[in-house]
């Protein structure tokens, strides 16, 4: 049964990331893109993800568990879907948070826990890293195609994106005031680059 | 996010003190899942028990779960207008820095030792190059960093940051 499996799958994503929304990235990537939705429609999702209030990857998660219902058959399966990939990636949070918070000064003096983390934070780096360069190949050879490599191909190189992702690099890095730019304004001024770039002048 | 946090938490409710914020950093970074969500399952608990972790988890969670479920049937609708993907195309742009902006404050979370960066340049290499599953390469991690604090390089190990006004606040 298909929400069983989307339990098991938003489960496994919340068990499995330490390091916040972001160090879920390559564990979706490979379990959710091609599985339950394609890839076009991915990254679509998780743009308005970033751009709508709340946690980007619980907002990704109820779109997931939302398509996954509607392909079942109705909106009414699409909330219920909804409903139980975000359920599922809150679980393990909330009964570990819970758990650790009760025995707080054991957890931090643990030598078995910290021990863990010590190797699990270099290794979500690297790969959140690996999901920025997937995200990066996508953006720039739009017919490259992660679920389909053996039919994509690597033409159409999209300079004006890879020229687009050079400049928000630089801005992100701008400080007013001594702070860098909020997420939120930045995602603003993208998408009016977008429309200025991609819409009216037709690149 | 933290002082969003902090000023409704302590200064309006009073509910947690300024060093259970400092604990509430600690463990929503070295918990598994979403930190603004393990940050309200924390201040829920201290606040009122079990039931009280269970409902702040569930009021981080549901204005994306309304918004969302919201959206989505707008989606198509707004993808098929040409400046609304284009505005879709230019935010897609934009979450690649932001994830670059989030692996920059990852790794300053992890030590800069050279068995640190092995284990980074490994993970990576493993996750672009095959498709092996991802779970297992933070599990072999764990392990890793597991033997290596324990029988390799036993010092005293960094938590986090804000170590030192914990220690500070056991006393």
């Amino acid at each position: 049964m298909i929400f069983l499996q989307l339990f098991w799958t938003y489960f496994k994503i919340g068990l499995f990331t330490i390091g916040g929304g972001y160090a879920m990235l390559p564990l979706v990537r490979q379990q959710v893109i091609g599985v339950y939705v394609p890839e076009e429609l991915f990254w679509n999702m998780l743009a308005v993800s970033e751009a709508t209030p709340g946690p980007f990857a619980i907002n990704l998660a109820t779109f997931v568990g939302m398509n996954v219902g509607i392909n079942q058959g109705g909106v009414l399966l699409g909330f219920f879907g909804a409903f139980v990939a975000t359920t599922a990636v809150i679980l393990p949070s909330l009964v570990i948070v819970t758990i650790v918070s009760t025995v707080f000064i054991k957890f931090k003096s643990s030598k078995f826990i910290q021990g863990a983390l010590y190797g699990i934070r270099p290794v979500v780096v690297g790969l959140v890293f690996s999901a920025l360069v997937m995200v990066t190949l996508t953006l720039i050879l739009p017919n490259l195609k992660l679920d389909d490599l053996a039919n994509s191909t690597f033409g159409g190189f999209d300079y004006v994106s890879l020229i687009l992702l050079i400049v928000f690099a630089a801005l992100s890095f701008v400080k007013i005031k001594g702070k860098r730019l909020n997420p939120l304004v930045l995602i603003g001024i993208s998408a009016v680059v977008g429309i200025g770039v991609f819409g009216f002048a037709g690149l | 996010m933290i002082s969003v946090i902090e000023r409704e938490v302590v200064d309006k409710r009073n509910w947690c003190s300024r060093e259970d914020i400092m604990d509430m950093v600690v463990i929503a970074e070295s918990t598994p899942g979403v930190i603004a969500v393990n940050s309200a399952t924390f201040v829920g608990y201290k606040t009122a028990g079990v039931l009280g972790a269970i409902i702040a988890t569930i009021g981080v969670t549901l204005p994306s779960f309304l918004i969302i479920s919201g959206l989505y049937f707008a989606m198509d609708a707004f993808l098929t207008n040409v400046y609304v993907a284009a505005a879709f195309k230019g935010v897609r742009i934009c979450v690649a820095v932001l994830i670059f902006r989030a692996i920059i404050s990852l790794f300053n979370l992890m030590d800069k030792k050279a068995f640190c960066f092995v284990l980074l340049v490994g993970s990576f290499i493993v996750a672009s190059f095959t498709d092996f599953n991802v779970i297992f390469i933070i599990l072999i991690g764990a392990i890793l960093g597991l033997l290596y604090t324990n029988f390799i390089d036993k010092r005293q190990m960094i938590v986090c940051k804000v170590e030192d006004d914990d220690q500070r606040s056991e006393k």
